[in-house]
């Protein structure tokens, strides 16, 4: 059939070609393409959003019963949060020991800051152990140890990590006492 | 037979190569080729407004559980730290090492002859507890005297709950001065013990009862 056309034939049928390799490239290029992809697009992110609506309801559950397992742990981290007072250690802590070792009829008992550090577990990055040098320089030895009884039990968050109980020249019946008590205290 | 003269044939083939146009026909190709392109587009584009309206009422129904799970991660979150942080401080607590318990059996050691000038005791991490006790002893044997409270200690700290127990001396120095026990003068001797033991169990703080160490 080729063979009977005409010269002006075959080159309104070329250009009647290249019409429709142009048709076809700027239908998919600019029309049918961008309206895939928007829609590849969408697709995507309703699974993503249908996938996070799900896995947020499984959150929700866990959280929920994960509040009721935690209760008891909730109940005894306000508790022990609660053993120290509001405010800069420095304040409180020195007149409490003095206040504490005055109940135990034990005088002119002082605190002192020795340094504080931070713990090492990242669990524990609020906290900070305070390290006080607690002297006492007159105390009997039962009475003293009666006192450190009760302030062990009184204080969970103390612990005394040295302990030097020396006769005293003067007073041969009495002791003087240095305490190096290290508290656990929320950062402020 | 008849003969046919066909006069009209120049118009004729003129109306059949206009028919027969390339061009012509080409155009209603690309034409029709066009419309079903045009009608696949269409019923993408309505399709893809579906899919948007789905989108939609996706994001709306995100938008409104998204606070309460934002919450929820951060509760979780604060509820998991305070658990881990409970845990930590429980441990704090459940190892400390209560001197008083200490102080008690130590008391319960001390005879008559013998006294106590000093006691250093510190808790070292990992390594237990480690105390230097120093003071005199008096009678007709010094060192059997020290030696007896020596004895005595490194017992009760053992019946104490403690582990490893090591009560050592780490000197022992007769001296020159004489006590009066009882009324009997009696040579003196010095000691110092290196006591060194591990808190294996968890004794509670108790009260030392019973008489202090003697002046």
């Amino acid at each position: 059939m080729i063979g009977k056309l005409n010269k002006d034939q075959i080159k309104k049928v070329g250009l009647t070609a290249v019409g429709f390799v142009i048709l076809l490239y700027v239908y998919f290029s600019f029309f049918l393409g961008p309206l895939n992809r928007s829609r590849n697009t969408m697709l995507t992110a309703i699974a993503d959003k249908r996938a996070k609506i799900n896995s947020s309801q499984e959150n929700l559950a866990k959280t929920a019963k994960l509040e009721q397992q935690a209760k008891s742990a909730t109940t005894r981290f306000a508790a022990l949060k609660a053993l120290n007072p509001e405010g800069a250690p420095i304040a409180w802590f020195p007149p409490r020991m003095k206040a504490f070792f005055g109940n135990q009829q034990i005088d002119k008992v002082t605190a002192r800051l020795e340094n504080n550090t931070a713990f090492k577990q990242p669990e524990m990055a609020n906290w900070l152990k305070y390290t006080w040098l607690v002297d006492v320089p007159q105390v009997d030895y039962a009475q003293l140890g009666k006192a450190i009884a009760e302030l062990e039990n009184a204080e969970p968050l103390l612990t005394v990590s040295k302990l030097s109980i020396r006769a005293s020249a003067d007073q041969p019946e009495y002791q003087q006492v240095a305490l190096s008590a290290v508290t656990v205290i929320p950062k402020q | 037979m008849a003969l046919h003269l066909n006069l009209l044939h120049e118009q004729i083939l003129e109306t059949r190569q206009r028919q027969r146009d390339p061009l012509k026909i080409g155009t209603m190709i690309l034409a029709g080729i066009g419309a079903m392109l045009f009608l696949y587009y269409g019923w993408n584009a309505y399709r893809t407004l579906s899919i948007k309206a789905r989108l939609s009422s996706v994001e709306h129904e995100w938008a409104k559980v998204e606070p309460k799970v934002t919450a929820a991660e951060k509760r979780s979150t604060e509820l998991n730290n305070i658990i881990k942080t409970t845990t930590v401080l429980d441990d704090y607590i459940d190892q400390r090492f209560f001197w008083a318990p200490f102080l008690e059996k130590l008391s319960r050691c001390i005879a008559p002859n013998t006294q106590l000038t000093s006691v250093e005791g510190s808790v070292l991490e990992e390594k237990g507890i480690s105390v230097s006790i120093e003071g005199v002893a008096a009678a007709r044997e010094p060192r059997s005297a020290a030696e007896d409270l020596r004895q005595m200690l490194s017992e009760q700290l053992t019946q104490g709950g403690y582990s490893d127990v090591k009560v050592e001396f780490k000197a022992l120095d007769d001296l020159d001065t004489i006590a009066s026990v009882g009324g009997a003068s009696v040579p003196m001797a010095h000691y110092i013990l290196a006591v060194s033991f591990q808190p294996a169990g968890k004794p509670k703080p108790v009260a030392p009862a019973g008489r202090g160490p003697r002046k």
